[in-house]
Order: structure tokens, then sequence, then C-alpha cells
């Protein structure tokens, strides 16, 4: 699915990530931890191809040259992250923006697009899955949403988008217990043996919800540590301060 | 640039005041010139050159051999009654949907011909407000006369069409409108501008209503056909207690237009609302310019003005609320937000307050921005391509004061021409 050789990311001439190597195979979940500024957010704005880093390295998804790909076409072809940070864009509704993006992904992959009833349909039986009201479909995109609406509002999506690869970026930051429950049964409902989960965190909680298959500790732009669910209990103990470094 | 004043008004002499009053502002006129640069409100807007550099040879239209228009022109699958004035001339009116004896429609000009109907309109004629409304008083010979009797209400809109054809091409029009609103009645007009391909011309109207007590009159201009034309559109209100006074424009068509709002609030609880849309782009140059004048306690007013402004274009907010010292409890409010979205555009905005009175809420504020990149980024990362990314958020931008339009007819048909018009529209902005 996805395969990143000595990927290196610099932002103004700062590297933040180097020599960064990471495999995910079909249906498989990573959980990447690592302290603030290790380069966990850079990793998923790269994948996803955010302007602004200077970029070497190979990142392979699906067989493909993924640096090579507009944001755009990444997304259409099956790439999601979830916002640490959702955006707040005025005037746009949020019906109609979830209807054009999953038209324009059914579109790019050769799917008939849906049209208004069909997507009323979807999106009632998917808000309703998750448990989110549905009177957030009529109000702006994220705004005035609280923070753990705006969290549940990219779940929404990933769950109407259906990736290949998504990427969940600090979505369980500033989450209480419910919205950590809701975020966590969204993934759990999607995972299957051709969609692989891609979760940065920096806390274990979000791992008691979610199984992960592998963990890795981002440390100083590089995986300092691998391992299988129990390393993030280690991290919760001994903290990413006692670290050994060293490469998987 | 010499206008063909003495041909006109040899053709159009009634032995009567009005002959003195034209020679008379004529000069007035001919004395100040079109207006410039070294005018305060006309500092973002410099006319003279504008109108020197693009219809050099402008002149007074005189004969009215054609009047005609085209059918096609006329908004369709929209029920409404109809006055269609051709440049600038009074050609129809059908009020289908309406008593017709509660309405009083006449062509401008019959009213300027019969003294005692005169009389009623003489006092406009004193309003020296800038050389082009002096040159208006001089050259108007038509427009619009409409009175609303008491405790009418319009079933349906009135849509005010103005044509323009061929036989507009470099001439300056000036026309008047006159509407005024008894007490309890209630109208919601739409001013729908068209001209013919290519016409240059310069059109200059002035506009005046009275809304009486309890009175309602909501006004939509519509200038969003691209043409060549120039325009000065002059608006006073005269607000009394308990009425409602409210524009919504949308600026976006012709080459050159300034749309200048006088209201006057003069009764307690008298509310006006200004609210528009500016969408400018290649060499188009908009500018609106208001000022509410709180002269009488517990009146509100609001504006509300969102502007995009692509390639070279330009635009520009004037706003003004003034409040007197009798003015007590005045609520005042004014917003101008503006995405400017290329290096070669620009947008002037000049938000005042003048307040004479001490308990008084009022508020202002105006921002200037790019498109924020990261809202790209985000539409992006769902799949949307830039070009779709830019329109849904310049969409989303825009409908905030489209939002603020409260009939609902009015308003689809109004989104309707602003979605044809952003999809027309070539994304070029100055990212990347």
């Amino acid at each position: 699915m996805l395969q990143i050789t000595n990927l290196s990311a610099s932002i103004d001439d700062k590297k933040i990530l180097n020599g960064f190597n990471l495999k995910i195979k079909p249906g498989e979940i990573h959980a990447i931890m690592g302290p603030n500024g290790s380069g966990k957010s850079t990793l998923a704005n790269v994948l996803t191809g955010k302007n602004g880093y200077q970029v070497e390295g190979q990142i392979l998804y699906q067989e493909k040259n993924l640096l090579n790909l507009p944001i755009e076409e990444r997304a259409q072809k099956g790439l999601f992250m979830a916002f640490q940070y959702p955006l707040e864009i005025a005037g746009v509704n949020t019906n109609n923006f979830l209807k054009t993006s999953l038209n324009t992904a059914r579109k790019a992959r050769g799917l008939k697009e849906l049209d208004s009833l069909d997507f009323l349909n979807l999106i009632k039986t998917k808000t309703k899955n998750l448990k989110i009201d549905e009177k957030i479909l009529n109000r702006q995109l994220n705004v005035g949403f609280s923070g753990g609406e705006k969290k549940k509002n990219e779940i929404l999506q990933m769950t109407i988008l259906e990736p290949k690869l998504a990427i969940l970026d600090e979505t369980d930051s500033g989450l209480d217990i419910d919205a950590m429950k809701i975020v966590s049964d969204g993934v759990n409902s999607l995972r299957s043996k051709d969609r692989s989960f891609l979760i940065i965190t920096h806390y274990q909680r979000l791992l008691d919800y979610i199984k992960p298959d592998f963990v890795h500790v981002l440390v100083d732009g590089k995986i300092a540590k691998t391992g299988c669910s129990e390393l993030a209990l280690e991290l919760e103990k001994v903290g990413y301060g006692n670290m050994e470094s060293g490469s998987r | 640039m010499i206008l063909n004043f003495d041909e006109f008004q040899k053709a159009n002499q009634i032995n009567g005041e009005l002959d003195d009053i034209r020679i008379k502002n004529y000069n007035i006129f001919q004395k100040k010139g079109f207006p410039s640069k070294k005018e305060e409100s006309w500092k973002y807007t410099d006319l003279k050159t504008l109108l020197y550099n693009n219809l050099n040879k402008l002149e007074i239209l005189n004969n009215k051999k054609n009047s005609q228009y085209h059918d096609k022109w006329l908004l369709k699958n929209f029920q409404h009654n109809q006055i269609i004035l051709a440049n600038g001339e009074f050609i129809s009116s059908t009020f289908s949907f309406e008593a017709k004896d509660k309405i009083k429609i006449k062509p401008l000009r019959t009213v300027l011909k019969d003294k005692k109907n005169f009389e009623k309109i003489k006092e406009f004629f004193d309003d020296q407000k800038n050389s082009l409304t002096s040159l208006n008083h001089a050259l108007v010979n038509d427009g619009i006369f409409l009175e609303i009797e008491d405790d009418y209400l319009f079933n349906k809109p009135l849509v005010i069409y103005n044509f323009f054809n061929k036989t507009s091409e470099s001439k300056i029009i000036n026309n008047k409108c006159f509407i005024s609103l008894g007490k309890n009645s209630k109208l919601n007009f739409l001013e729908y501008n068209k001209a013919e391909d290519g016409i240059k011309y310069f059109n200059n109207t002035i506009h005046h209503y009275s809304i009486q007590k309890n009175a309602t009159l909501k006004k939509f201009s519509i200038n969003n056909n691209l043409d060549n034309s120039y325009n000065y559109n002059l608006t006073n209100v005269k607000s009394y207690s308990n009425s409602i006074f409210e524009n919504f424009l949308l600026s976006s068509g012709s080459s050159f237009l300034k749309n200048e709002i006088h209201c006057n609030l003069l009764g307690s609880y008298a509310s006006c609302f200004i609210n528009g849309l500016i969408l400018l782009n290649n060499e188009q140059h908009h500018e609106l310019q208001t000022n509410v004048n709180h002269r009488y306690e517990h009146c509100k007013s609001s504006q509300l003005i969102k502007s995009v402004l692509l390639d070279k274009s330009s635009g520009t907010y004037q706003g003004k609320i003034y409040v007197e010292k009798k003015a007590q409890k005045t609520d005042g409010y004014q917003l101008s937000k503006a995405l400017v979205l290329s290096e070669n555009s620009a947008f002037n905005s000049k938000p005042e307050l003048e307040i004479y009175a001490d308990e008084v809420k009022c508020s202002h504020g105006s921002t200037t921005a790019n498109i924020d990149q990261n809202s790209i980024f985000y539409l992006m990362s769902r799949g949307l391509s830039k070009k779709q990314a830019n329109k849904m958020l310049i969409e989303g931008f825009l409908s905030e004061a489209a939002e603020t339009i409260t009939d609902l007819n009015i308003k689809s048909l109004i989104s309707k021409l602003l979605i044809k018009k952003i999809n027309e529209i070539k994304f070029e902005t100055n990212e990347d």
C-alpha cells in the first residue's frame, strides 16, 4: 500500500524528517507516536501533498510515485488525512462540500456521481452509524463547531470517502471519552483487508480503542523503535525521553 | 469633450420653468466638469480621466429613433410586473398582478412637460451634490414617476428593465426615477440592466424614494451582464417612521459603475439595510458609496459588503454613518470584507462614523485579504481541484451577503446569476 524510503523533508532549510522509512501493507493499522516536534504532522502533510516542504526520498503509494501526484489526485486515489486542526470554511455548506468531494472521487474512479437524493440517503446512514447529529450537515463547514464536532466531522468525511489509506493526525487530541469512542468506531467500522491506517498520536489512550498492528516511535525525524501494541503501553510508562534510538 | 447642449436645449424647449433650470444647471456642470480625484467622494475614481480615455466622443442622446429591445432579455420563469426603459426612455409598464387603481405610473417626460405635475418634483432639481447631479438636472428628459397608495401591498415584485441598444452608442443618458410609497404599503422591485453587445455609453441616473410611515421598500439592483457601459446611479431615500428600506446590490457587470446611496432616516424606528456583492474581473472598476443619515432617535441601519477582485479590477467602498445629535438610541452597523485575488487588483475601503449623539450603538469594520491557502489545501485534500476549491471558497465568501436577501424568489434568481458569473470567471490567482 505505502512504502516510504529514506524520506527527508525540510521547511525553510530546517530538516524535520530525516531518513524516514516505513512500509504499510493493505489491511494494516500502524500507529506513530512521538514527542512534540518529532515530525509527526510533517509526515502527514508530506503524504497529503501540502506545499512548502522540500522533500527528498521516495514514497510509493499503490506502486506509484506519490510525490509526483497533485494533492487532489492523491485524495481521488484514496488517500485521506483527518486534520489535526480542521479548518473553518465560512459560507461553504457542509452537505454540499461532502457531496462535491465524494462525487469528484467517484468521477475519478469512473463511478457514477450520486444525485442529491442518493447522497442524502448515504449521509443519513453514515451520520446515524457514527451517532453524529445530522444538523451539522446544514451548517457552514466547521464554522463554530466545537473541537470535538470538528474531529467527528473529519471521521464522517472519512467514512463517506472510504479511503484506501487513512491518516489520522492527532485526531484524538482534545477529545472526551464519548467523542473518542465515535472516532474509534469510525475507524474500526472501516477496517478491512484492503484498507490501511496510519494513526498519529501523542497518547496511548486512543490505542485502547483502535488496536494497531505496529507501533512506531518517531524521534528527531526518524523511527527510533518499532513494536507491537504493547510498545505504546511501555511508552506511557517510561516517556519518550528514555527511548533508545536505533531504527527498525 | 464638448456636449451638444444647445441642440438638445432647442429640441426640448417647453417654454416653462424647466428650460431655465436646464440652462442654469448646464452652466454649473460646465464650470465644474466631470468629477475627478480632487473631490473627496471621488478620490478613488477619476471619472474625468476614465471618460476621456474611453468615451471621448460622448454626445447627448437626443433623437429617439430606436427604442427596440429583445424579448429574450426579459426574465423568464419569474412572475413579475414590469416597467421597460430603453436607452433611458419610458417604453411601457405592465402591472398584471396588481390592483391598478392603487398605482399611479407615468413616464417622467409627461411630468416634466406638465406645469402642475412638475411642481411636485421641482424641489429635487435644487440638489447640487456633484457636477453629475447638475448635468442630470440639465439633460433629463424621461424616466419613471411611480406612486403607490396607502395600505397597498404588491402581490409580485416589479422589475424595472433598463435596456440599451445601438442608439446608445457613445451617448450620455440622463434620467430620473421617482417612487413614493404611501403609509403601510409595500413594494419589492428589481432593477435589471442589459445592453446590446459592445455598446459603450454613459448612464447617469438619479432615483428618489419616499417611504412613508410603516411602508416597506425593497430594492434589488442587478448589474451582472458584462458590458462596456459607464454608470453613475445616485439614490436618495427619505424614510419615515417605522418604515423599512432594503437595498441589495449585485455589482458585477459594467466596465464602470458607481452606486451612491443617501438614506435619510427621518422618523423613529425607521430602518435601512444596504448589502451588496462586488465581483469584478478584467479591468472593471466599481464603487459603492453610502451615506446613512440617522436624523431621528431609535433608528437602525446595517450594511454588509463583500467584494472579490480579480485580474486588473478595482473596487471601492466608501460607507458613512452619520448620527445627528437628536438621534439617540441609534443602532448602526457596517462591515466590508474583500478578497483581492490578483497582484494587479485593488480594493479601497473607507468606513466612516460621524456621531453627535451620546447614546448610540455603532460599529464598523473592514478587512481585505487574499484567499486562505490552508483552506485551499483542506479542500484539495478532499479531492477538489484548485479551481473547484477556489470557486467554492469564493462562492462561500460571497454567500454571506447573498444570504441577506429577504425575498426568496429574488434570492434564488440572484444566487443563480452569481453562480453563473463565478463559473464564467477564469481563476488566475496569484499563488504559485
